[in-house]
Order: structure tokens, then sequence, then C-alpha cells
């Protein structure tokens, strides 16, 4: 053998040895991505968790099966249902879904809470935006490791994509990751890819379960115009715009509008049309999902500071006011969900009192106050029976 | 440090690396990936980035899809050409047809379908681009203009409805419904499309029958008409039994649509090869497409790291805080550009801002998203992947200095740009197509 071919043989033989060590330590972070669990202990008031797969049978030991807490006061009232992780790469939603069936309370009526719509897509992150895979939040028992997941559920759960995702039932056209969608695959189908049966079982508990309100929860790009926003069915816009007023005057500032006819796929008008209840979708601003931020990484999640889009909002490009002085904190984003979604249901309950539902769980001002990690719990010193793995 | 100033250094950097490991390792790919580990490395030497394998084996899977998808139709194509049917099909229409003009006019609209359906304007090259380079080749056009012609309708058939990839993912970033694009796409890519076909043909003298004929090698006396269409019977009507039938059949994915469209040109061959020399084809044909497959997925490195450092961020910034004027002015260069280096990233990235910002100034947000995705596709034929460029390239066999391609589709590009220019400045005067 020639000296050329042996120098040739032995950078091929380096390359091929350094793209397997690569690919080890890479494989490993993905599969503890892949595999983590998110555990939350549940409130003292719960009486059920079931899974999605008892609505959907077809879902059951796949990534698409998610729990489903259910919370009873026994008194006679109305049922609301508060979804999170929808879009994983949103993790306010989740969180604070976390922090509420953590701390909820009912009296009235029945509370159902979804922490993780799309559980799949909380096993990966968004190809070609080089998520961090996780972000921390401080407790007093220590540092809690949530994940930062994905738009669309993981291609290793539904693969393969279709050229272009045609809607069911409307024939509209989508893009084709968006079959991977929790929040364009509404009113789903039961025998449909897995992200339409996910959506399918989400329609049987709203229907099933005679769901009066169903709150959607979910974050938006600061220079997104539906940033701070409910988006509310033609039933809810009343009650929504109520509470995006009382909102805005005392708390936050919060927009609201009224789900557009011809948008299909989406929560806020699919579970309206395809069901009784009334329909809203609630947006923060992070900035984490903004186009032109800076470096990804788990410090921009969790603080929402960033130089880029301090620009941008200089520049008036930005839907609500923004500076990389406060940023768009994740206390922030989980308080004004939950207060968001009790207001919206405050609404109800004046508009529609035969459906009272009466719930409490932390407010915007005491996330303000005392941060995420002070409303959850140590699972270590929890009930077992209410300690959930995610 | 300010992020401004520390992104700049990185992308200073990542410049630098780039234009030197291309002069010592002559090779665009390993040139991309290297960079791409410039920025990542900077990203982790700033405590940005934990982990540098991540990053750079995540951005491998970016373009995966497209990789099985670039794999899986060349062996189609490469099958359905050893069968003999492109040949048939070439010497049936060269002696059928004797005017330059329809038979150019009929190359270009066949090539709009394939890529109109799927949103891919490799797709269009991968089936017909032999077929119609030999063609237009027998028209008198020079190799040069005939890969002009081919890169042109192919990027076309990408932007034509109803399926463009570039308006579908500005739309879904924008919540703008994907509907009524039909007409505004279609409006200016029959305009480009005449005149593609007039720049092009222009000058060129078709060559006589018996000349092309004798230029190409005989026909296969088995080959008939239902062995050359049934392959592309099947992979049209998998095409459109995906769009129009998608809750009826399971979802294929465009692979497995190849894949089965091989097996029926296998079966439609009237050669009878054996199991080895269709390996054999299969061989050669990932030889060819190698180098291919290695810059989608180095481009795909390269737009993980670009995030991962905030080089991404930077260019957005920047691009986006310019004022209006100074948009329209650059929207030509800076766009395309960025579809080099982020592909279908670039609309998912600079698409959905730009809407916002026009949106915000009164203007039509539909007629804005069709105009940017009329640009965008022109950045197919530029580096750092310039993938339809090659694939054009290779299909019709120039060997010339590619950026002497580059100036033969430069004028109708520029058509093509214009027109989608106009569409931005004054979108509101283009929404009676709506």
């Amino acid at each position: 053998m020639s000296l050329k071919m042996e120098k040739s043989l032995l950078v091929k033989i380096i390359a091929l040895v350094c793209a397997l060590v690569l690919a080890c330590l890479a494989g490993i972070e993905f599969y503890d991505h892949r595999h983590t669990k998110e555990t939350v202990v549940a409130a003292e008031g719960l009486t059920e968790m079931h899974m999605l797969s008892e609505w959907v049978p077809s879902l059951k030991g796949t990534f698409g099966d998610t729990p489903v807490f259910f919370f009873d006061s026994g008194v006679e009232g109305g049922t609301i249902l508060y979804v999170g992780g929808t879009h994983p790469y949103e993790p306010a939603a989740s969180l604070s879904a976390y922090v509420l069936l953590e701390n909820i309370k009912v009296e009235k009526g029945r509370a159902i809470v979804i922490p993780q719509a799309n559980r799949s897509a909380t096993t990966t992150g968004m190809l070609g935006n080089a998520y961090p895979s996780f972000y921390e939040v401080e407790t007093d028992w220590g540092t809690v490791k949530f994940k930062n997941g994905d738009r669309w559920a993981n291609p290793l759960d539904s693969w393969p994509d279709p050229f272009t995702y045609v809607h069911y039932p409307s024939n509209v056209s989508l893009t084709y990751q968006d079959i991977r969608n929790v929040n364009r695959c509404y009113p789903g189908r039961p025998d449909g890819s897995l992200i339409e049966r996910v959506c399918f079982g989400i329609m049987e508990i709203i229907r099933n379960e005679k769901v009066d309100m169903a709150i959607d929860s979910h974050e938006a790009a600061v220079m997104y115009p539906v940033v701070e926003t409910y988006v509310a069915h033609d039933r809810a816009l009343d009650m929504a715009m109520m509470a995006s007023m009382s909102l805005s005057a005392e708390k936050f500032y919060m927009k609201c509008e009224a789900s557009p006819k011809n948008l299909r796929g989406l929560s806020h008008r699919e579970w309206g049309d395809f069901s009784d209840t009334l329909a809203v979708l609630m947006e923060t601003p992070q900035p984490f999902t903004d186009w032109i931020v800076g470096p990804m990484t788990p410090t921009l999640q969790t603080e929402g500071k960033d130089e880029f889009l301090d620009t941008a909002a200089k520049h008036g490009l930005t839907y609500v006011d923004y500076n990389d002085d406060f940023g768009s904190p994740i206390r922030y984003r989980v308080g004004r969900h939950l207060s968001g979604a009790q207001e919206v249901i405050s609404w109800m309950n004046q508009m529609m009192p035969e459906k009272e539902v009466l719930v409490s769980w932390p407010t915007y001002e005491e996330l303000m106050e005392k941060d995420c990690g002070y409303f959850l719990h140590d699972p270590a010193k929890a009930d077992p029976s209410r300690v959930f793995d995610i | 440090m300010s992020i401004y100033v520390s992104t700049s250094i990185i992308l200073v950097a990542m410049v630098a690396a780039f234009v030197l490991s291309s002069i010592f390792l002559k090779s665009p790919d390993i040139s991309l990936a290297i960079t791409a580990a410039v920025a990542v490395l900077f990203g982790v030497g700033f405590g940005w980035t934990d982990s540098f394998s991540r990053v750079m084996v995540e951005g491998l899977f970016v373009n995966l899809d497209t990789v099985l998808l670039f794999i899986t139709a060349s062996i189609f194509v490469s099958i359905y050409s050893e069968t003999g049917a492109i040949n048939s099909v070439t010497r049936k229409l060269v002696s059928r047809f004797q005017n330059k003009w329809i038979l150019l006019a009929f190359m270009g609209a066949f090539m709009l379908i394939p890529g109109a359906l799927t949103g891919a304007g490799s797709i269009s090259i991968f089936v017909l681009g032999a077929m119609v380079a030999t063609v237009v080749g027998a028209m008198g056009l020079s190799k040069k203009k005939t890969a002009a012609f081919v890169f042109m309708f192919a990027i076309l058939s990408a932007a034509a409805p109803p399926v463009n990839l570039w308006a579908m993912m500005i739309a879904s970033g924008s919540d703008i419904p994907y509907v009524g694009f039909d007409l505004p796409l279609m409006f200016p890519i029959v305009i480009v499309s005449i005149f593609t076909i007039i720049f092009l043909g222009w000058g060129s003298k078709r060559k006589s029958k018996e000349e092309v004929l004798a230029s190409l090698p005989e026909a296969d006396e088995h080959m008939s008409w239902w062995r050359i269409l049934t392959p592309l019977v099947v992979l049209i009507a998998l095409f459109l039994a995906s769009n129009y039938m998608a809750h009826v059949i399971p979802v294929l994915g465009l692979p497995l649509m190849f894949v089965l469209s091989a097996i029926a040109a296998v079966i439609c061959n009237p050669k009878k090869l054996s199991i080895k020399e269709y390996g054999k084809i299969i061989n050669n044909t990932f030889e060819q497409i190698f180098p291919l497959i290695a810059t989608v997925l180095s481009v795909g490195m390269l737009q993980n790291a670009m995030s991962a450092s905030g080089v991404k961020g930077l260019i957005g910034i920047t691009f986006i805080t310019l004022p209006v004027i100074w948009i329209y002015i650059t929207v030509l260069f800076v766009a395309p550009f960025l579809q080099g280096a982020l592909n279908y990233g670039s609309a998912v990235v600079f698409g959905a801002p730009l809407i916002f910002l026009f949106n915000s100034m009164g203007f039509d947000p539909k007629i804005v998203a069709v105009a940017l995705s009329l640009i965008f596709p022109i950045g197919d034929c530029l580096p750092p992947s310039r993938i339809t460029g090659r694939l054009a390239v290779e299909a019709v066999g120039y060997e010339g200095k590619y950026t002497s391609f580059l100036l033969a589709v430069l004028v109708p590009c520029l058509v093509l740009g214009l027109i989608a220019l106009a569409m931005m400045i004054w979108p509101n005067s283009f929404t009676f197509l709506i």
C-alpha cells in the first residue's frame, strides 16, 4: 500500500472514529431527552387520573398517550378543562398546568387538567433551532429540570409526513409538519395519524365529560400579533372580551380576538364547532420562540431577556412592550396564564350561573412574588398516590 | 460583551473558517461542517451551548427527509432511465412535433407539474429533468441554456400552486389560512414561464429531426406506451391520492412513493435485468448523489449552529430593522442567499417577521407572502447549498463553470424577482387575484 493511500485511509478512520464518538455522545443526550419524565404532585383534591388512551385505545403504549387529571368537588356545577403542552416548545403552558394541578382547590363543579397534550413533542427539540434540551426551576427542595420540546410531535412517533397535510374534515391544505401539530389537527380522527388521534381523544373528553369551558394555553413570539391575547370561539367571545378588559385594567395587558372561521384545525375554532364547549386560547409573550433572537440558551427560556428583541421593540416591531431589563420571565408567563384562566372562568360564572365552577390556584401576583418553584411540591415528601411521572 | 459584538465575532469566524477550509480542502460539504463546528465551539466558549455533540448531530437530522427523498427519487429516475423509457419518449416527441416553441412550452409545462404537486423543484428535475434536457437540447439550446431552462422550471414548479412550501410556512408562521394563494402564485409564474421560454429559446436553431434521432440511442422495440407511462402514472396517482384522498389512504411519504414507482419501472422494463444489475444501478446512483447528500446534511448542521450561536438572529435583526426602502433594495439579494444557507428555514426565519411588518403598514399579507415565496426559490442556485442548481447542471450534464450557469439564469431570475418585488411594493394592487 502506498504512503498516500495509507494516509488517506488513516484520515478516513480518524473521521469515522470522531463521527462515532459524536454520535454516541449526542445519542446519550437524545435518549435522555426522550425518556426523562417530569414529576408532578397532584393537589389533594385529585379524584381520578386517567390516560388519554381510555378515550382512544389505539394510543395506549404510544408517546401520544398522556395523563388526564380530574378534580371533582362533589358539588354540582360546571366543568372546566385546562390544557397545557399543546406546543411543548412553549413551556410556560405546561408549567402553568403543573402549578395549577399541584395547587388547585375546587369548591364547586369539576376541573380537568391535561398538562402535556402533545407528549411526543416533549421528547425532542425543534430541528434546526438548536434548543437546549432542558430548562431549570429553582425550588426550596432543589433544582427541578423540565423539558424544552418541539412544536410538532417527534418524527420517531409519527413518520413519514405527507408532502402536504390535508386537514380533516375541512380539506384545507397545511404545511406537511402540521400533521404532527396538536393545534392544527382538531377535531381529529379516531383512525388518523398519531396527533389526529390525540386531538380526537381530547375532543372526546370535551364531549363526553360535557366540558363547559375549555382553555388551551400557549406562548407566542413577541413579534407575533396574537401575543398577550385571548382567542375565543364565537360563543365564548363575550366572556373572553370581559376578562381581557378586567385583566388589562387590574393586572396586565391582555387583548381579545375572535377565532377566525377559516383557520382550521385550531382549538379555539374546532373545540367550539365540534362540541358545545366555550373554547378559549391564551397566549403569553415568549422571546424564546421569536425569529430573530440571539443564542438559544436555557436562560433565554426562563428569563426571556434578549438584546436583538430589545432592538426590534425599539423599532416598533414587537406587538407588546418589551425591554431586555425585564425580559419575559417564566414566572410572569405562568402567572399570566393562571390569572388569565381564572378571569375567563369567573366571567363564565357570571354570565352562565348554571355552569358555575368555583376553583382557585396561585395567581399572577403570587407567581410574580414567589416564582414558580415555590408552588411545586417535593415528590419525595408527598403522598405517593399523588405523585405522577409525565 | 454585547450580544451584537459576540455574535458578530462568530459570524466573522464562520466566514473565515468557510473561506479557508474551502481553499485548503476543496470540499464545500466539509467546509460547511467545519464552519458549523466553529460557530458551535464559539457558542460553547461563550457558555451559551452546553453540548457541542448534540447541536452538531441534531443538525444532521434537519434535512434527513430531504436526503431520503433525493435518494429514492434518484433511484427511481436511474431505473426508469435504464428501461429506455426516457429515450423512447424523447424520440416520439421529437418525431411528432416540429415546432420549437411548442416543444419548449410542452417541456416547461410538464416540468411544472411534479414540483407544483409536491412543493419540491428537485422532484421535477428527478422525474423529468433528463427527458426535458434531451428535448430542449434538441431544440438547439446550448447545454448551459438547457441547464438554465431546467433550473428555472424547477424553481417555478416549486413555487407553483397548489403546494408552495415557502408560502405555506409563512402562512403557518403568521396564522394566515393557506387559501386564496393559487391565482396570485399562478399569475407571475405564467408570465415568467413564457419569458423564460422566449429568452432562452431565442436565436437557437432546432436541429433536424434526423440529426436528433441519430444522436439518440435506438429505441427498444418492446418499449410500448404502457411501459413508458405506467411508472409515471403510478407516481402521479400516488401524488394525487395523497392530496385528494388524504383521509382514505395512509400517509405514504414521498420516499415510499418513489420506491413504489421504481418497482413499477422494474416491472415495466422490457429488458430483463438481474438483481445484481439493479444493485449496480442503485450503487452508481448513490455514488452520483453522494456529494449532494453531503451538502444537504451539512447545511442542516450549519442551520442548527447558526441558531445555537445567535448568528441567525444577528442576520435577522439586521435585515428587518432596515428602513423599508432598504428592505426593498436588498431583499432580492438577502432572501435568495438566505435560501442558499437555510433552505426552507429562510421562510420561517424571515418570512413571518416581514409579513407582520408589512401587515402593520396596511399591506395585504397574502400578496406579500406570495412575493416572498417567489423570491426565496431563486436562492436554490446559490451557495452554500445550491441544491436545485446542482441538480439541474447534473441532469443536463453541463460541464462548464458553475458561475457561467449562474449568469445564464440571471435574467429570468431577475424578471421573477422584479415581479415579486412589485408585488411586495404594491401588494394591494394585486389583491384582485385573491
